[in-house]
């Protein structure tokens, strides 16, 4: 079980046919996630990914009229006439941060309710627009500036060394992060302490993210195959709070576990990401961890201790 | 990327804001010389990029060409890198305002906060009084609308004449919000003058960094940045903070960088720099230990645990940046992720010890750089 993607969810892939977007779109499909379409305008009638090996088992890509004689993905000028040959829930978009408000709008457009963008340098004002617009349509967009959303074992859109299996084992416990190497680093951690990912969710290092932490919670409320929230946060922003407001207030009932980085970080100093500054006193990760622990997540001092807290929060015994 | 003060007026005043009448002095005579210009009482303002510099003494007012000579080389040789002084004419003060425009990431809209006490600290008002700010939001689509305007007014106690010039200087500070991609547009204090006016007192904007390829006019320069290394790292699209301590850090990924920081304090150990050359910077190992050496580390401590940072390239880059620059202090390498096996067989090749566990190699670093050995470096 999972969220946000499994191995139904199908996917059409903006910038297909790029370096890395067409490298990373192979390992899609390569996991088992069911990619039905590239687009790319000006690019249509392109095979992308052609050198996938689609796990046995998978549909092959199967159009509306029942096209085939794609090995790969097939590549169309425009997400509207992808979609008059293949039925799509969700948009991944390996478009540059430029172009990445044209790519949402247009999945929006077509009606997708599920997109990740992984771009790294989205204008702010951009950001709000982006989110803006996802909120009134009712859809849902993760990131920018995130690896991506995987369900380990089945099916993911983004980037991942899926393959790394001491950091990417399925399991049953759910992750919410705003970093990439740091979500490695932690959910090694994770699988160490013996358990294993049901869906890991970046949503990105912005300091205005398409989504929320805590408006992942009732998915995560609601997965049968999710036990328990690890939380990767940071200094800055108010989203480690949000999550801190909904566990006081009843309304997320599993255990959380939390790493909070930036506990020494200097007062107004960015730090890496855009999103990761305290400003005015406010966004400190001291007062993460305190809102936190109040509100009754355990909050690990160190990514080592974070399976020790796990088995402290589902109630097992020391490893 | 945040503006100067004088910057940020030039920008309100090109969106028909108000501002003292003023200029800017690079030296001492300068300011004199502008000060007389200007008239007395005139105020001298150090143009640096920190808050607070009422209180850090970096704002005098001087009656006399010979207060102002005084207060200007007081000021460019106080120990705050003061580069230029705004000599503004003293405006004559009924009462201060506050207003900002900022975004508000959870509604996703622009968000105006305005207060009646100007001067002060808005976070620590929004603590100790948060009724007395008002806070208005706009959607970037609909744009600010006169009503949203008139209401920051008139919720302020704003009556007449001052409401209507109130309501206009919080369209003119939108239109600077949205023109320069702000994350944050401030004017505090806004003077209301005895003749019935509104003056921008002081001037905030800051750019947002995603946006400043749409405003190349503003391509910060030497005088932004606080050392050396920080200006350079800038202009390789490094991100890099100067520090004062032992330990440099070479390492990949915001977030892990971070942490490890963290982890060297929690250590008792100090950091040098900060620099993180993960993302689209992984191939710039070379760049990243040459920024790295310029600190005179004790010990330079390269953790990365990358996924399109691949860790092969990164370590070929490592060793390559070695034999190029020969760094007198030890290593301490932890690579992991993409192509990790290979990584580590490149590293040992060179004679280096490739470690697995980050917080193994943050213990290391520390005792390196406290001069224990601590088994083989």
């Amino acid at each position: 079980m999972s969220i946000f993607i499994d191995r139904d969810t199908r996917v059409v892939v903006f910038g297909a046919t790029g370096n890395e977007g067409g490298f990373w779109t192979k390992h899609m499909l390569e996991l088992g996630t069911r990619v039905v379409a590239g687009v790319t305008p000006g690019k249509e009638g392109a095979n992308a990914a052609a050198d996938a090996k689609i796990p046995a088992g998978r549909p092959g890509q199967q159009g509306l009229s029942g096209q085939q004689g794609f090995s790969g993905l097939p590549v169309y000028h425009s997400l509207r006439r992808a979609l008059a040959c293949y039925e799509a829930d969700a948009a991944m978009l390996f478009v540059p941060p430029r172009f990445t408000k044209d790519a949402v709008f247009e999945a929006l457009d077509s009606g997708l309710k599920k997109i990740v963008t992984i771009a790294d340098g989205i204008p702010l004002h951009e950001a709000l627009q982006i989110r803006a617009a996802a909120r009134s349509c009712g859809a849902r967009v993760i990131g920018g500036n995130t690896s991506g959303v995987i369900s380990p074992g089945f099916a993911m859109m983004g980037m991942f060394p899926y393959w790394i299996e001491r950091v990417y084992k399925p399991g049953r416990i759910g992750v919410m992060t705003r970093s990439g190497s740091l979500t490695n680093e932690v959910t090694a951690m994770v699988v160490a302490g013996g358990f294993g990912v049901s869906s890991l969710i970046g949503v990105g290092g912005d300091s205005v993210p398409g989504t929320r932490f805590a408006e992942l919670l009732p998915d995560f409320q609601a997965d049968s195959g999710t036990d328990a929230v690890v939380i990767i946060g940071e200094l800055g922003g108010t989203m480690e709070e949000e999550v801190a407001q909904a566990l006081a207030a009843g309304s997320f009932t599993k255990p959380v576990v939390a790493f909070i980085g930036g506990r020494h970080a200097p007062a107004g100093k960015r730090m890496g990401h855009a999103g990761a500054i305290t400003s005015g006193g406010s966004g400190s990760a001291l007062d993460k961890i305190a809102a936190l622990r109040d509100a009754g997540a355990l909050v690990a001092e160190r990514p080592s201790l974070v399976g020790e807290c796990l088995r402290q929060a589902l109630g097992m015994n020391p490893q | 990327m945040k503006l100067f003060e004088y910057q940020a007026k030039e920008v309100f005043a090109s969106q028909g804001l108000s501002i003292p009448q003023g200029s800017i002095a690079t030296d001492s005579s300068g300011a004199e010389q502008a000060a007389m210009a200007i008239g007395f009482p005139c105020v001298l303002k150090a143009q640096v990029l920190r808050g607070g510099r009422g209180k850090a003494g970096l704002i005098k007012v001087a009656h006399t060409p010979l207060e102002a000579a005084k207060a200007a080389s007081d000021l460019f040789t106080s120990p705050h890198g003061v580069r230029k002084i705004l000599v503004e004419k003293a405006v004559d003060i009924a009462r201060e305002l506050y207003l900002s425009i900022t975004v508000d990431p959870f509604s996703a809209r622009a968000l105006i906060l305005a207060c009646s006490d100007g001067g002060i600290e808005i976070e620590t008002l929004a603590r100790t009084a948060p009724e007395k700010i008002v806070r208005e939001n706009v959607d970037l689509d609909t744009r600010l609308l006169p009503f949203t305007a008139r209401n920051c007014a008139y919720s302020l106690g704003l009556e007449g004449d001052l409401a209507k010039k109130f309501a206009q200087v919080v369209e003119s500070l939108y239109k600077v919000f949205r023109a320069l991609d702000a994350e944050l547009v401030e004017i505090n204090p806004l003077f209301v003058t005895k003749s019935g006016g509104l003056v921008a007192g002081d001037g905030k904007l800051s750019i947002d960094d995603n946006s400043m390829s749409r405003h190349p006019e503003w391509e910060p320069g030497r005088d932004y940045f606080g050392s050396e290394v920080e200006f350079e790292a800038y202009k390789e699209g490094i991100p890099y903070l100067q520090f004062d301590g032992d330990i440099s850090l070479m390492c990949a990924g915001a977030g892990l960088t971070t942490t490890v920081y963290d982890l060297i304090a929690d250590s008792g150990g100090t950091v040098a720099n900060y620099l993180e050359f993960g993302g689209p910077n992984y191939r710039k190992g070379l760049k990243a230990m040459e920024l790295c050496v310029k600190n005179n580390p004790k010990v330079i401590l390269i953790v990365t645990f990358g996924t399109i940072a691949r860790a092969d390239i990164m370590a070929e880059g490592i060793v390559g940046a070695i034999s190029t620059l020969k760094p007198s202090c030890p290593i301490v390498v932890c690579i992991r992720g993409t192509g990790e096996d290979a990584a580590a067989a490149t590293l040992r090749a060179a004679g280096l010890d490739p470690l697995t566990d980050t917080e193994m190699a943050v213990k290391r670093a520390v005792e390196l750089a406290r001069g224990e050995t601590g088994g083989h470096a």
